[in-house]
């Protein structure tokens, strides 16, 4: 094929689409490719898609009867557990219910392959409707790098495609960023997380009984303490429209130093007293996994561009846990966004060199994504610091069963049963600096 | 008072497995997408790791204690080329046609 498109986008989930979606609507022509039967198909996440980026790719997307999402996030619970307790702390709020809204629980095998159709339909709209193409079940082989070091298109299927520019979307197995030499060859596993999740179907009216939920709200839980048996990671539980999205996310050294396996460790999560009374009658229906990345900025590539590339996504470790929620998608979304803007601006200017590209940097390093990940690495090295999953959520437990049991003797009050509980399970200069810790970085 | 206090259904990883849809699943050789050298494992590798941490158990261990890989319940997660630090894992992705490797139905 001679023909060389504007860009070409290696990867159909969220970052891809969203890039194509940002070249169609500015009427550029692009090539998109996904190795997967269809945009989806090889796609796992949590999921929540927070924030309010959806609603600026796809307008009012809510409106629509039967749109790729499952429930819109009004209520979040956040739960110390030790083996037998949870303590939660636990919002809801009627700001919650409005459009845009501010979180959507998804499954991506669906959503991506209806985010994928509403490219389809900006493509049609676009002045050149004949010139753009997202392909499927096609896998590339490697970018095409030409003598100066630039990347000029990609080879696919035993052919070689060709653009002004491409982005790599890829996902966080980013093995075409290896190639080009943006990641390191090897990515150790201190940079990663393995996610292991069962969806469980309950029934729409179960999942709304149970939850206490109305129309397309939803609940999401995110775990820590026993969910992972004190395993550097957590647990979630996110309602869908009508099943449960349950799992855990585990360090990958934490899990390589335990000698536990991720299936055993998901049953004895389903079997948490608290879980187990959430999942009760459920079926399961697909078991999945997926390495996802930690949040930790020296994880990102060694550069997001260079000649004729970008890296969008979880491609560029673009994720973030600070405690308040476990954000990728979003990343995704806007990078891929960004990234695309990045592409137009060059391809309008003749230049998409690495000169050119530093400006796709720049829009990261404005937005909210590097911001915020520069802003909140101290709370993602807490989050992972041994007394979050130990300690702590012990104390809070213990803690709660004094504090909430009423047994006919003299009661004790907070100060002292938090002070007895401190003592147990942490000492003194730990307490105090954790405490120290949580309030300059959270 | 709880008229029903049984654990949750909890699944044995075969189960769990026979609950993933697997791309080209009527191919009697599928083209393996990832090729791991058992002789590193086999010869001094300390944790041999990738025996419990893969979420699919494609590793396993025999009675010798000798690692064996299997690619066909592979859910191309991407575990074993992180955890795996003795270079005894060459990992890509399957090939659309004459490969194996899932088709979420959720994701």
């Amino acid at each position: 094929m001679d023909e060389q498109f504007d860009c070409i986008i290696v990867g159909g989930g969220i970052a891809g689409l969203s890039a194509a979606m940002t070249l169609a609507r500015a009427g550029a022509t692009f090539l998109l490719v996904e190795r997967g039967e269809w945009s989806g198909a090889k796609n796992v996440s949590g999921g929540v898609l927070w924030g309010t980026d959806l609603h600026r790719l796809v307008p009012n997307y809510w409106e629509e009867e039967d749109g790729g999402w499952e429930r819109f996030v009004n209520h979040r619970r956040l739960t110390l557990m030790d083996a037998g307790g949870a303590f939660s702390l636990d919002f809801k709020s009627d700001h919650f219910d409005a459009p845009p809204y501010t979180g959507v629980t998804v499954l991506r095998s669906r959503f991506d392959a209806w985010l994928a159709g509403k490219v389809d339909e900006a493509i049609a709209a676009s002045p050149k409707p004949d010139e753009s193409f997202l392909a499927t079940d096609i896998l590339v082989e490697s970018v095409i790098v030409d003598e100066s070091g630039a990347a000029t298109g990609i080879r696919a299927g035993g052919d070689e495609f060709h653009a002004r520019c491409v982005i790599l979307a890829e996902g966080v197995n980013n093995l075409l960023a290896r190639q080009v030499g943006l990641e390191k060859e090897y990515v150790p596993a201190d940079h990663v997380a393995v996610g292991v999740k069962e969806v469980i179907r309950l029934g729409r009216e179960t999942v709304e009984d149970r939850f206490q939920l109305r129309g397309r709200s939803g609940l999401t839980n995110e775990f820590v303490g026993a969910a992972t048996d004190g395993i550097d990671g957590g647990g979630f539980l996110y309602t869908n429209t009508e099943s449960l999205s349950v799992g855990l996310v585990i360090g990958m050294a934490a899990l390589r130093e335990s000698g536990r396996t991720p299936y055993d460790l998901l049953n004895a999560f389903k079997a948490h007293p608290a879980v187990a009374d959430m999942v009760r009658g459920g079926e399961t229906v697909e078991y999945s996994a997926k390495v996802v990345s930690t949040g930790d900025i020296r994880g990102v590539p060694r550069e997001v561009y260079m000649d004729g590339l970008m890296i969008a996504g979880e491609a560029a470790h673009l994720v973030l846990n600070a405690g308040r929620a476990i954000q990728g998608m979003d990343y995704a979304m806007r990078s891929g966004i960004l990234a695309a803007e990045t592409a137009l601006e060059a391809v309008e200017a003749g230049d998409t060199s690495s000169a050119q590209l530093q400006r796709y940097r720049q829009r990261l390093d404005e937005s909210y994504v590097m911001q915020d990940m520069k802003a909140f690495q101290g709370a993602v090295h807490l989050l992972h610091s041994p007394h979050m999953t130990g300690a702590l959520p012990r104390m809070a437990c213990d803690f709660g069963r004094e504090f909430f049991t009423v047994d006919n003797e003299p009661t004790r009050k907070a100060t002292a049963i938090l002070r007895d509980v401190r003592k147990q399970h942490i000492g003194l200069v730990d307490f105090l600096k954790l405490g120290a810790s949580a309030a300059r970085h959270l | 008072m709880n008229p029903d206090p049984g654990t949750p259904n909890l699944l044995s990883l075969a189960e769990r497995l026979g609950r993933v849809a697997y791309r080209n699943q009527g191919r009697s050789e599928a083209r393996p997408h990832i090729v791991v050298d058992t002789a590193i494992c086999n010869s001094g590798c300390p944790h041999k790791c990738t025996t419990y941490v893969c979420p699919a158990n494609c590793y396993t261990l025999d009675e010798m204690n000798q690692v064996h890989f299997q690619f066909e319940d592979c859910i191309e997660c991407g575990t074993c080329m992180y955890a795996c630090d003795q270079g005894a894992v060459a990992w890509s992705y399957p090939d659309p046609e004459a490969g194996r490797g899932v088709n979420w139905q959720r994701g």
